[in-house]
């Protein structure tokens, strides 16, 4: 048998058009068998070693590195393919590749049909050979990278590869696979079933606005949480396509990445969804006892600590995040209420994400129980988490791993900064590609490993996980600093950059090249003349690109504006008012007061197709029914008078509709959720618009 | 020997990785290896003082928006970076730089602000003056470098060395963080 080769470097070679670079690899001699050669003259060779020479493509031009797909005998070389096929992207489109391939299997069908060449020839064996594997190279593609033949309406590379397979290769496998994979493009068109980079509402949201879930943190099932959330993020890694996260494709700013790195994107969508999930529950009821508060941060703790048994790196590093997000983490007193065995529990998970030594730790982890059965790995410091593994014993079912997908976007990022594109001569550096491919044979063996989960879906789960409220991080600063004020209070530091933020802004409207200019729909003017920086601020925030990017693909996802303008008089609600029980009692504490509400908008007219959105605001004590109407048209989008509207909140048995100037934050009954349905008056005449939406107009 | 944890900010394409490669590498190397911490770790004499400077590179996580707040806690200094050529990411910076004084809940935190791809010049659309106007805003010092040219690149962490050794003239002894172990089997 052949001992492991031993390697070494020999040099370069250059030919026209590449370079190669060559090792020396010694390889033992391999012995045939006694029974199957017996007596002949190589059983007395006494050679045991031989050194064999191995070319490797270093640099090339595009058509150098396909030739190089099959080795000078004409065989496939397969790790060569899958490196080609993985990266090829980033420097040749399809269709030349492809163009390339077919070129060179034409070229050396002519070379076979010359009649110089007798029947039984070498040459002829040699171009059979290789064009056999030329057809196999394409059988990989196709099975590999289906979606590099979608280009709708017309598939040219498919109809390309389709009109070589008629003439050459009539009847063949590779034909009907064409056949078919052109067949299902088409029906996919038709059926309009493809779901690619586009926006689509998440399932829960298509049902009634008003629908209260039943699950409340903390008393959850921390298992089932974590599972649930496991089978959200396995579904998106699975449909991962591991070569949009290379650097020149998911980095470089001239890309769409909505549209080349859509399910990059979508992975990124969730993990930041779940960050936010963690945050929102743990602010948004400002006026809740820190050690009910404290509980809440213990069951997301509960569940990343499933979430690790799980290996579901990804859920675990965002609730991680989550919890050290600012707003959070600054909650002294709320932390301090933990349990011993909880804070630990916490600060062993958070190690794993340590930024030290260039994320060691989690690389470490990653390569132990990436592919292994299931979770095992614990530090000798990691006392909570050695429980918990002792106590599960090895567990029956084996799980899948689920990477947080970042430290791999840091790699190919890097790796393509820092490794040139091309070498001299400017040949494409197809060194750097390896250098790529080992990152994405990573997320692939991955991605295969994820195959082991074997979770059920819960549409409960999926309901309570889109309607909770999503704060920006000014938003929940701001909860946050409710919840406990700053000890040293900012000083000058918020009126002064008022200030210096209008002139900024300013300055930004002269300057060209703003790129805001698409989202101007999400622009809007305070209409009471309260117009103050708080509200720019978070005007401004919308048009920057990453909150840009994000809307679009969450476009769904509540948002919640924080108006100070209207929620700092400093008016108190009498203590005891709402009941204890509620779940947004009166706060007694100073600062604004306000509660969170959710307004749907709902006209006999409007078409809705089951979709029903629904927009937070913010309510504060001072606010009367037509200011309150006011923010919500604002908010939906709607024009027109706020007296053509009435507003009502939901409660489980019936509607309570506001009487047309009540103080809002006192009228609400605040047992219940806090969710409102905006409706034209009936009898009212004037005509209210949406706009940009003028299916909601009156027919 | 003192370190330095800086951590390098801006939207994605700016060139941040392109800063730290330039200034930890020097040169393009042929057997780069991001996943070793080597890869951003540099030992350099400033003032003639030895200091480690560890480089975070957000590169390629940009859009992992809630994880910004944890490399705001980590970092002592902060390179923010814009791109000459892209007006938005400029416009980027006032948020991020919020963001790190909320975080550090100070009014003053060691900052260079960057404009970066000053190489570029025909695709300029940043003006020199509107960085400059912006880092005064910021109370900051401002640069602009070409990583791929190799103008100011050490300058800028070298400035940001000195920041921190102003503001805080000895170790940070700060027990904001409690220390990290590595993980032992």
């Amino acid at each position: 048998m052949f001992q492991q080769p031993t390697w070494r470097l020999w040099g370069e070679e250059r030919v026209d058009g590449a370079i190669y670079t060559v090792y020396l690899k010694k390889v033992r001699y391999h012995r045939p068998t006694r029974s199957a050669s017996s007596e002949s003259d190589d059983e007395i060779s006494h050679l045991e070693w031989e050194t064999v020479r191995v070319r490797f493509v270093k640099a090339g031009t595009v058509e150098r590195l396909v030739e190089a797909l099959a080795t000078d005998d004409g065989e496939l070389e397969s790790t060569y393919v899958n490196v080609f096929l993985a990266t090829y992207r980033s420097f040749a489109e399809c269709s030349r590749v492809l163009d390339l391939l077919v070129r060179r299997y034409e070229a050396l069908a002519a070379e076979d049909t010359l009649p110089a060449h007798a029947p039984a020839a070498p040459g002829a064996d040699h171009s059979h050979q290789h064009r056999k594997t030329l057809v196999a190279c394409l059988h990989v593609w196709l099975d590999t990278y289906p979606e590099d033949f979608r280009q709708p309406p017309h598939h040219p590379a498919l109809q390309q590869l389709l009109a070589f397979t008629q003439l050459h290769l009539p009847g063949s496998e590779l034909h009907l696979k064409v056949l078919q994979k052109l067949a299902v493009f088409s029906a996919e068109r038709n059926g309009g079933a493809h779901v690619g980079g586009g926006v689509c509402l998440a399932p829960g949201m298509r049902l009634s606005a008003h629908h209260t879930s039943t699950y409340r943190l903390p008393h959850v099932p921390h298992r089932h949480f974590a599972e649930q959330l496991t089978r959200m993020d396995m579904e998106l890694f699975k449909k991962l396509v591991p070569h949009q996260c290379l650097g020149a494709i998911w980095s470089r700013r001239d890309k769409d990445r909505s549209h080349d790195a859509a399910t990059v994107l979508a992975t990124v969508n969730q993990f930041n969804a779940v960050s936010f999930r963690v945050i929102s529950t743990i602010l948004v009821e400002p006026n809740l006892r820190p050690a009910d508060r404290a509980e809440i941060l213990a069951a997301w703790f509960d569940i990343a600590r499933e979430l690790r048994v799980l290996k579901n790196f990804s859920s675990l590093k965002a609730i991680i995040s989550g919890l050290q997000s600012n707003a959070v983490y600054r909650l002294r007193k709320t932390w301090a209420l933990l349990p011993k065995e909880k804070s630990e529990l916490f600060e062993e998970l958070a190690r794993i994400f340590s930024e030290d030594n260039n994320r060691w730790a989690q690389r470490e982890l990653l390569m132990r129980e990436g592919t292994a059965k299931f979770a095992d790995t614990v530090g000798e410091n990691d006392r909570q988490l050695q429980k918990l593994l002792h106590e599960r014993g090895s567990p029956g079912v084996s799980h899948g791993t689920i990477p947080y997908l970042g430290t791999f976007l840091t790699d190919l990022t890097m790796i393509d900064t820092a490794i040139p594109d091309t070498v001299a001569d400017g040949l494409i550096n197809f060194d750097k590609r390896r250098k790529e491919f080992e990152v994405l044979a990573q997320i692939k063996l991955l991605q295969g490993a994820a195959n082991a989960y074997h979770l059920p879906s819960d549409a409960m789960f999926d309901r309570w996980f889109d309607s909770v409220i999503i704060l920006d991080d000014r938003e929940a600063y701001q909860l946050s600093c409710q919840i406990e004020p700053p000890t040293n209070p900012p000083k000058e530091r918020r009126p002064r950059k008022i200030v210096d933020n209008n002139n900024q802004c300013h300055r930004k409207n002269d300057s060209i090249a703003s790129t805001s200019s698409s989202n101007s729909s999400q622009f809007y003017c305070e209409t009471d003349g309260a117009a103050n920086a708080w509200k720019r601020d978070s005007l401004e925030r919308r048009t920057s690109p990453t909150r840009l990017s994000h809307g679009s693909s969450s476009s769904s996802l509540p948002s919640l504006d924080v108006s100070l303008s209207s929620a700092n008089s400093g008016q108190k609600p009498p203590n005891g008012k709402a009941p204890a029980t509620s779940p947004a009692y009166a706060n007694t504490r100073n600062g604004p007061d306000f509660y969170i509400i959710r307004v749907t908008y709902e006209s006999d007219c409007v078409e809705t197709e089951g979709v029903v959105l629904y927009k937070s605001i913010m309510l504060s004590n001072n606010e009367h029914t037509p200011q309150v109407i006011r923010n919500a048209m604002l908010k939906l989008n709607l024009d027109g008078d706020p007296d053509a509207y009435t507003l009502a909140q939901v409660l489980p048995d019936r509607e309570m509709v506001l009487p047309a100037n009540a103080n809002v934050y006192y009228a609400v009954n605040t047992a219940y959720n806090l969710n409102f349905i905006l409706r034209p008056r009936k009898s009212q005449q004037a005509e209210p618009v949406a706009n940009g939406k003028p299916k909601n107009k009156r027919n | 020997m003192r370190e330095y944890k800086i951590v390098v900010l801006g939207s994605g394409g700016v060139g941040k990785s392109a800063l730290t490669v330039q200034f930890v590498q020097g040169i393009f190397v042929e057997k780069y290896d991001p996943t070793i911490e080597d890869s951003y770790r540099k030992q350099v004499e400033v003032d003639g003082q030895q200091c480690m400077l560890e480089i975070l590179d957000t590169a390629g996580t940009e859009q992992f928006t809630a994880m910004r707040d944890l490399y705001m806690k980590n970092g002592q200094g902060f390179v923010l970076v814009y791109s000459i050529t892209a007006q938005s990411t400029f416009n980027d910076l006032q948020d991020l730089r919020e963001q790190i004084l909320r975080v550090k809940d100070k009014d003053d935190v060691p900052m260079v602000l960057v404009g970066n791809k000053c190489d570029l010049e025909a695709e300029r659309v940043v003006g020199k003056q509107q960085g400059s106007n912006l880092a005064n805003h910021f109370n900051c010092a401002f640069m602009e470098t070409s990583a791929k040219a190799k103008v100011n690149v050490n300058d800028v962490f070298y400035d940001l060395v000195r920041q921190i050794n102003k503001k805080s003239p000895k170790e940070d002894k700060k027990p904001q963080k409690k220390p990290i172990k590595c993980i032992f089997m």
